[in-house]
């Protein structure tokens, strides 16, 4: 029985609404949430913001496992946040997992009983997923900044499992990587070590020296200009330094007295940081070897400043929905990605003029053949890259320098793309000559059998485009194809004599065949009429 | 960065005794209740909250004090003075306050009432039939809830209860023996202390220790009766001191103590005509000292005649009532608060507002969730039951209670149990924190995304006190005070850590440095040259550190206001010190409860109310609330409450550099201000403003097609 006022079998539909979406992270030290509501052509609103101080990395850093209590309280966190979610009515929401989960033997079933417990589905990401979405957060924040436009800029993220660098060049990033300076781990790695605090701070010290060696053969740090300092221990530097303002978008710091920040606040141990800035145990624990990593960095730049942008993984993840809302996918950061390709070409001293030349002539065959291989736009940015970077293994050795790029990409770090992305990356640039792939090469079989799919797919076309620059020196201007009686026409225009690039094509041509079953023919473009 | 705890020289001289302070304060009660002006009514009511006040201290102060002084504690307080020195110093001015208050009860408060009609009167002054039915009663209700305790010195003392009444009787010597021996009857908690006997014109009431003092002799048969005194014991309740001012905070002690009768018993009231051996054998067998016992010269425990003074007679012994006014009137409270805050003065103006903002959530299609803060609310209240509906029409509703007595009384588990089958998420309280904060969140879908509705108050979400209690609320939709609310709840029910918050100011976290940083602004200004000024109302002001800080900005220059109801820590009047510094304190028919603090800043003034008073319980002990009153109309209305205060010249009293009070007259040529009357002047002023207003409304037609 129903009461005239209970009656649900109308449905009255309002106007459009904003629905409010929610975005969670799952960190080394923390479980946070942020509640925001995405108003078409506006920032984001925030709504709600909570945490809850959960020690992940502690267990995943140190045991490699998480354990039973660190699991309860995390779930207990997660229900708290479906309770918030759900006082808003969350349907949307994207909640991501970090490096401590990340790494955790058992984070499987850990998940699982998040999805049972809490109802919340979370995604692993990995660090230049994390790059990405800090770097999306920092544009956001800083805008019109000159750190933005003009000359390098490093950005520094101090995780609990790993700093996250990104080196800026006018704002796109160029560089990228991941590496174990995180703070959790670090007090991790000597948590068995019980001398002064003195001692233990100059192992840090020692430590993070070890890996800014290593950096700086990396990325060009004595040429940025500016420090970008995102993270949770800086923000918190800054609100004591500059004080708590939160509106501000980025706050400028004089490099001297961040400087003298840190070297005041790591000459405390925890009992005294407790004391001196009144926070709980746990968030003490990270701000020395943060402060040592961030203090180290800096030091190696020319910055003047120091910039904390109010950018958080959480408002990247929320930049990041409204960039789907809008339609943009991966695709839409190529110019970034790219750049950052490019900036590891360099580094292999690549051939850039081939090496562009190739991949625009490979971008081109992928839209003339978009009805037969069905791929998506990642798969073209993934294609655009192979070309760009397949002769990087020449740094190492002619002979076999298909494998030595298969292997280089396979542990390099290009802004932007994912584990997954590099994996088909390094395997197409593999079969940019030589033998096929076969199911006795190890690399390619450890992909999945889409991925195969789309490796050997994408390599047929780098193939033949790579063909078509068979002497570097760019003459064929554009590549079409032509249907021609089951057959694939390359129409080439081009100057000169391409002589060498017709017999090269033709030769390479064999995958695209076996791939797509077409048998291939080449012409010159003048040459019908 | 925080400094070092300040440890500078004691200064005992800059500090007022807070038990002496106190007791200042209910000097300015009793002051009320001997005030001739006041109809006789109001008088008796202001005489039973002395007592009950009176208990409460010994009970809780003076417990603490005798705890310290067994425990061999000799550490001074902040005016220099010992445990022993202070029980001494209370002991001077409580035992002449209760001479005082029973001077005026028996002396002129009850003769009054007597005059018309309404008289406490013993069996044997009524006639034969009216005391026939009295020994009825005696026989049938009162007998068989009497136990006669025989006292003798091979067993220990019978534990009789904290505040509860008994009769000493003195009986005569055992068979073969020579010393008088001592009995002890309980007159019975759970039948009422007056009773009216039948058949009798006018409001004529007995006492119950007086109907079973007239049938003593049936309980013992036989025995020689020597003497009979009413007597009463105050127990340690072994609990913190509650400054909310109301009387139940005693029933949350009584519950208590049925549980702790055995606590130290830290104060004796026998009656005044008690025989010199019928006392000594009751103090020697409580083991106390002579300062402990208190004689009264009339009923012991005057607080059951307050239910004379709630009796619906003698309107004209009364003060005419002060009706709260509806400060708004709108169909649509949402729609009211997306245009404007509204700020809302109780008992000036009408609790209804608040009352109805949870009901109208409660019902409301698009309110998604509710969350509010219950601190001491009986379960019996509109909001509570609005609460419940909305869990019922599928919202989200979390409430956090702070129990008014202990969980397990059953009347509290049916209503907390009631709240969490509707649906409630239901907390009780937080561990090591009493949640001392009033605050409810509707969080509301909108054509615009999410909306955050907020009410703020100073006092608790209770439509009873809410008639008695100055208080003031705030309500908003304030974006950031929203977002605030939102992360104080989530801290609340550990959802999340602590939070950053940008308009809501919290305790323990933040709220004593923020009160000492914005002091500390005043000082600042004041010593570049600028006029500054503090005006602060508040229930109690105690915490060393703040009142160091104000000593300091008075120092520099800057003009300090302070309205402290209670207690005073604060020594005004100081050459060098405070000598800027001005301390008044209103008792009048409502008591003065709100928390209000504005700073002037250098002209960008900041208005402040509060749940928490400048204690260190409230700083540090408590989950407390402190929040900025923005919108230019609603501060203009806290601002002319608070100047107010300082206007009174009738009911207003200036505290004195040597910790006394002095009353505030019109000068010579001033017209005398009563504040609360003229702020219900105001009140009803608004009103009619407002009606005034309303009474023309434009429509506007937003579309030409429809």
């Amino acid at each position: 029985m129903t009461s005239p006022d209970d009656d649900r079998s109308v449905t009255t539909l309002r106007d459009p609404e904003i629905r409010p979406v929610a975005v969670l992270d799952m960190g080394a030290t923390a479980i946070r949430i942020l509640v925001a509501e995405l108003p078409p052509g506006e920032p984001p609103r925030i709504l709600e913001e909570a945490s809850r101080a959960v020690l992940l990395g502690k267990d995943a850093f140190t045991s490699g496992r998480l354990g039973a209590s660190t699991i309860e309280a995390t779930l207990r966190a997660l229900e708290g946040f479906r309770r918030i979610m759900d006082s808003y009515g969350v349907v949307r929401y994207r909640a991501v997992a970090t490096s401590a989960v990340r790494e955790a033997i058992n984070r499987d079933t850990f998940l699982d009983r998040v999805r049972l417990r809490a109802g919340i589905d979370v995604e692993v990401i990995d660090g230049s997923e994390e790059n990405r979405l800090s770097y999306l957060a920092v544009r956001e924040a800083l805008r019109e900044h000159e750190a933005m436009t003009e000359g390098d800029a490093l950005l520094v993220e101090v995780g609990g499992g790993s700093a996250d660098l990104s080196y800026l060049r006018r704002g796109e990033p160029v560089y990228s990587g991941t590496y174990a300076l995180g703070a959790v781990r670090m007090r991790q790695n000597l948590a068995a070590f019980h001398g002064s605090h003195e001692q233990r701070t100059r192992l840090f010290h020692r430590t993070v020296r070890n890996i800014v060696e290593d950096i700086r053969r990396e990325f060009p740090l004595r040429e940025a200009r500016h420090f970008l300092a995102t993270g949770g221990d800086a923000r918190f530097a800054a609100d004591q330094i500059a004080g708590d303002d939160a509106k501000h978008p980025a706050r400028s710091i004089q490099r001297d007295r961040f400087l003298s920040f840190c070297e005041a606040t790591v000459a405390l141990d925890d009992e005294q940081l407790v004391e001196a800035y009144r926070l709980p145990l746990s968030e003490v624990e990270t701000l020395v070897p943060a402060l040592i990593v961030y203090r180290e960095l800096l030091l190696e730049t020319q910055a003047a400043t120091v910039l904390v942008p109010e950018a958080t993984l959480r408002t990247g993840l929320l930049l990041d929905m409204v960039r789907t809302d809008a339609g943009q996918g991966i695709e839409d950061f190529s110019r970034q990605v790219l750049a950052s390709a490019e900036a590891l070409g360099e580094r292999f001293r690549y051939d850039a003029n081939h090496a562009r030349h190739v991949a625009r002539l490979a971008v081109g065959l992928f839209d003339d053949l978009r009805s037969e291989h069905g791929l998506a736009a990642r798969d073209r940015l993934r294609l655009e890259v192979a070309a760009l970077l397949h002769d990087i293994g020449i740094f190492v050795n002619l002979r076999g320098h298909h494998k030595h790029a298969q292997y280089i990409l396979s542990v390099s770090e290009i802004f932007g793309l994912s584990r997954d992305d590099m994996g088909v990356i390094s395997n197409v640039a593999r079969y940019h000559r030589r033998a096929a792939p076969n199911k006795s090469h190890l690399p390619y079989m450890a992909l999945d059998s889409d991925a195969r799919v789309q490796v050997n797919k994408l390599a047929a076309i780098l193939r033949v485009a790579n063909a078509l620059d068979a002497d570097h020196l760019q003459k064929v201007r554009e590549v079409k194809v032509l249907r021609e009686n089951e057959q694939w026409v390359l129409e080439v225009d081009g100057g000169g004599d391409l002589t060498l690039e017709r017999l090269a094509a033709l030769a390479r041509a064999d995958l695209l065949t076996e791939v797509f079953g077409r048998k291939v023919g080449f012409r010159e473009a003048g040459a019908r009429s | 960065m925080k400094k070092a705890k300040r440890r500078g020289p004691r200064e005992p001289e800059l500090f007022l005794n807070r038990e002496l302070s106190w007791l200042e304060f209910n000097a300015r009660v009793l002051e009320e209740a001997c005030d001739p002006t006041n109809p006789p009514l109001e008088r008796l009511k202001f005489a039973c909250i002395v007592a009950s006040n009176l208990d409460e201290f010994f009970m809780v102060r003076v417990a603490a004090l005798k705890n310290d002084l067994a425990e061999g504690d000799t550490a001074p307080d902040l005016a220099g003075l010992t445990p022993a020195q202070q029980l001494q110093l209370i002991s001077e001015r409580a035992h002449p306050m209760v001479d005082q208050l029973y001077e005026a009860l028996t002396g002129e408060i009850l003769p009054r009432l007597a005059e018309r009609g309404l008289k406490l009167v013993r069996p044997g002054d009524l006639e034969p039939p009216a005391r026939a039915a009295l020994s009825r009663y005696f026989r049938d209700e009162v007998l068989p809830a009497l136990t006669p305790l025989a006292i003798d010195t091979s067993r220990p003392f019978p534990m009789l209860a904290s505040l509860s009444l008994n009769l000493a009787v003195l009986l005569g010597p055992a068979d073969g023996e020579d010393d008088p021996r001592l009995a002890v009857v309980q007159v019975p908690g759970r039948l009422s202390r007056l009773v009216r006997p039948p058949g009798v014109e006018g409001m004529l009431h007995v006492l119950l220790e007086d109907v079973i003092w007239a049938d003593l002799a049936s309980l013992f048969p036989g025995q020689e009766i020597r003497d009979v005194a009413a007597f009463r014991i105050a127990r340690d309740s072994e609990l913190d001191f509650d400054d909310e001012g109301g009387l139940d905070f005693l029933q949350v002690i009584e519950e208590e103590l049925k549980n702790r009768r055995r606590s130290g018993i830290v104060r004796l009231e026998v009656e005044d005509g008690i025989s010199p051996p019928l006392l000594e054998l009751l103090v020697s067998r409580l083991e106390l000292g002579a300062e402990d016992v208190y004689r009264i010269r009339g009923p012991v425990d005057v607080r059951p005649l307050m239910s004379l003074v709630e009796l619906p007679l003698l309107e004209d012994l009364r003060d005419p009532p002060l009706k709260p006014q509806q400060a708004i009137e709108a169909a649509d409270l949402f729609a009211l608060l997306d245009e404007k805050d509204v700020v809302l003065h109780h008992p000036y103006e009408s609790f209804d507002p608040v009352v109805a903002f949870v009901s109208s959530a409660a019902e409301d299609p698009d309110v998604l969730a509710i969350k509010q803060t219950l601190y001491r609310t009986s379960g019996d209240s509109p909001v509570v039951r609005s609460l419940a509906r909305a869990a019922e029409n599928g919202k989200q509703v979390t409430v956090l209670v702070e129990l008014l007595a202990r969980f397990d009384e059953q009347s509290n588990i049916r209503w907390s149990r009631r709240l969490e089958e509707s649906g409630c998420h239901v907390i009780y309280g937080i561990r090591g924190y009493k949640t001392h904060s009033k605050i409810l969140l509707v969080v509301r879908r909108g054509r615009q995304g999410i909306r955050r509705y907020v009410h703020l108050g100073t006092g608790n979400y209770n439509e009873k006190t809410a008639r008695i209690y100055s208080d003031f609320g705030l309500m908003t939709s304030d974006r950031e005070i929203g977002e605030d609310a939102s992360a104080f709840f989530n801290a609340l029910t550990g959802y999340s850590d602590p939070p950053r918050m940008r308009k809501l100011v919290m305790a323990p976290t933040q709220l004593r440095e923020r009160v000492l940083r914005l002091i500390a602004r005043e000082k600042d200004r004041a010593e570049a040259g600028q006029p500054a000024e503090i005006s602060a109302k508040m229930n109690s002001l105690v915490d060393e550190e703040i009142i160091r800080a104000l000593y300091d900005a008075a120092k520099a220059g800057a003009k300090i206001r302070l309205a402290v109801r209670g207690i005073c820590c604060l020594r005004p009047g100081l050459k060098g010190t405070s000598d800027g510094v001005e301390v008044v304190s209103v008792v009048d028919r409502f008591l003065e409860h709100s928390r209000i603090f504005h700073f002037r800043n250098g002209g960008d003034e900041e208005v402040y109310l509060s749940s928490a008073d400048w204690m260190p319980r409230n700083l540090d002990r408590r989950i407390e609330l402190l929040f900025p009153v923005e919108a230019p109309e609603g501060r203009q209305k806290v601002l002319q409450a608070l100047d107010a205060i300082f206007q009174d010249n009738v009911k207003a009293r200036r505290l004195q550099p040597d910790g006394s009070y002095k009353r505030r007259r019109p000068a010579k040529g001033e017209e005398a201000y009563r504040s609360q009357l003229e702020l219900h002047r105001e009140a009803k002023r608004a009103l009619d403003r407002l009606r005034a207003g309303s009474g023309i409304t434009l429509e506007p037609i937003r579309s030409p097609v429809e």
